[in-house]
């Protein structure tokens, strides 16, 4: 008959138990209560607000328990998703190539736009149309303030 | 001091569990009572260290104490206490890691007189004997030899004597694998303790 495994261990498993005889000193337990209170009265002074914040979100992060094979899921779902976008993405191939010629004698209305050029468009003053009440400083209060730029070519 | 530990009345500790979430303070003093001799065993035996021991059971008491707002009652609080005490634990073993003192207790006196004891120290011939101490130093050795995963199935269920299923709810393992990691403790522990094997 073959020997159960189990059966061979259990001398050991009997000496291991005499561990249990290893008790704190007569009137540990009585002691550990007060020490607990001494210790909940100075908690507050020795506890930083920042060691709380990470203690309460470690709390409440460790109270959803997801399922190992939820990640395998999700991980699935996602590696499905990146290829589905992959292969929706439409191809290009021959993308077009934009050139600019520029010469010095080229006339300014065909100069590519440079920094230099360029308004910030709240100093930006295009002529008003011709039906527009020039005088209404209600609508545009600052208009009559500022001096008139030149528009934009 | 009595070394069995009584079964965790369940239904009382709904009711402090509820008065120490409505402000009671008094009330987690007595579940500090109740529960303080296993948590303290459960600690000591990973640690083999009382100082450790102590600083850490208060730790555990005083982070049950911030959290049990959070608890909702899903496990019972004996569970919930352990779960606690073993990642405290576990993460307290991996800082110190080698740095290990061993500061241990002296065994109660009572134990000269469990056959156990008689057995494994004179293994049937008194001119062989080993003192108390000596085995202690031996045991402790052998359990500090072990892995934390397997130490603390150990202590939870051949030293504080929890079935199975309890011990699987704490480490949230299934129970096969709390025995799993039992046989392969107890084969290393038979490999470190081979001088007390008895027949």
């Amino acid at each position: 008959m073959k020997k159960n495994p189990h059966m061979s261990l259990r001398p050991t498993r009997r000496v291991i138990r005499l561990k249990r005889y290893e008790q704190p000193p007569d009137g540990y337990y009585e002691d550990f209560l007060k020490e607990f209170h001494k210790r909940q009265r100075a908690e507050p002074l020795n506890t930083s607000i920042r060691g709380l914040m990470k203690e309460r979100l470690a709390d409440k992060f460790s109270e959803f328990r997801v399922p190992a094979m939820a990640f395998a899921v999700a991980a699935v779902v996602a590696v499905l998703a990146s290829i589905a976008i992959i292969r929706e993405t439409p191809r290009q191939d021959n993308p077009r190539a934009y050139s600019v010629s520029y010469t010095p004698g080229t006339p300014t209305y065909q100069t590519p736009v440079t920094i230099q050029n360029v308004q910030p468009v709240s100093l930006r003053l295009d002529p008003a149309p011709q039906n527009f009440p020039q005088t209404s400083s209600l609508v545009f209060p600052a208009t009559g303030l500022l001096p008139t730029a030149e528009p934009i070519r | 001091m009595s070394l069995e530990q009584p079964e965790p009345l369940l239904n009382n500790d709904h009711e402090l569990v509820a008065r120490t979430q409505g402000g009671d303070p008094g009330a987690f003093d007595e579940l500090i009572v109740k529960y303080s001799p296993r948590l303290y065993g459960l600690v000591y035996h990973m640690t083999s260290n009382h100082e450790d021991t102590n600083d850490l059971l208060q730790d555990i008491f005083s982070k049950a104490y911030r959290s049990i707002r959070n608890f909702r009652g899903n496990s019972s609080i004996y569970t919930w206490f352990h779960s606690i005490a073993v990642n405290m634990t576990i993460n307290f073993l991996k800082k110190r890691n080698r740095r290990q003192h061993h500061s241990l207790n002296d065994p109660d006196s009572n134990i000269e007189n469990d056959p156990d004891f008689i057995a494994a120290t004179s293994n049937g011939d008194p001119t062989k004997e080993v003192s108390v101490h000596e085995l202690q130093k031996k045991l402790n050795a052998a359990m500090s030899r072990l892995s934390h995963d397997h130490r603390i199935v150990v202590t939870m269920f051949d030293i504080q004597g929890m079935p199975h299923a309890e011990i699987a709810k704490i480490l949230k393992v299934s129970e096969g694998t709390v025995r799993s990691r039992l046989f392969y403790a107890h084969r290393q522990l038979q490999n470190s303790l081979h001088e007390f094997k008895r027949n």
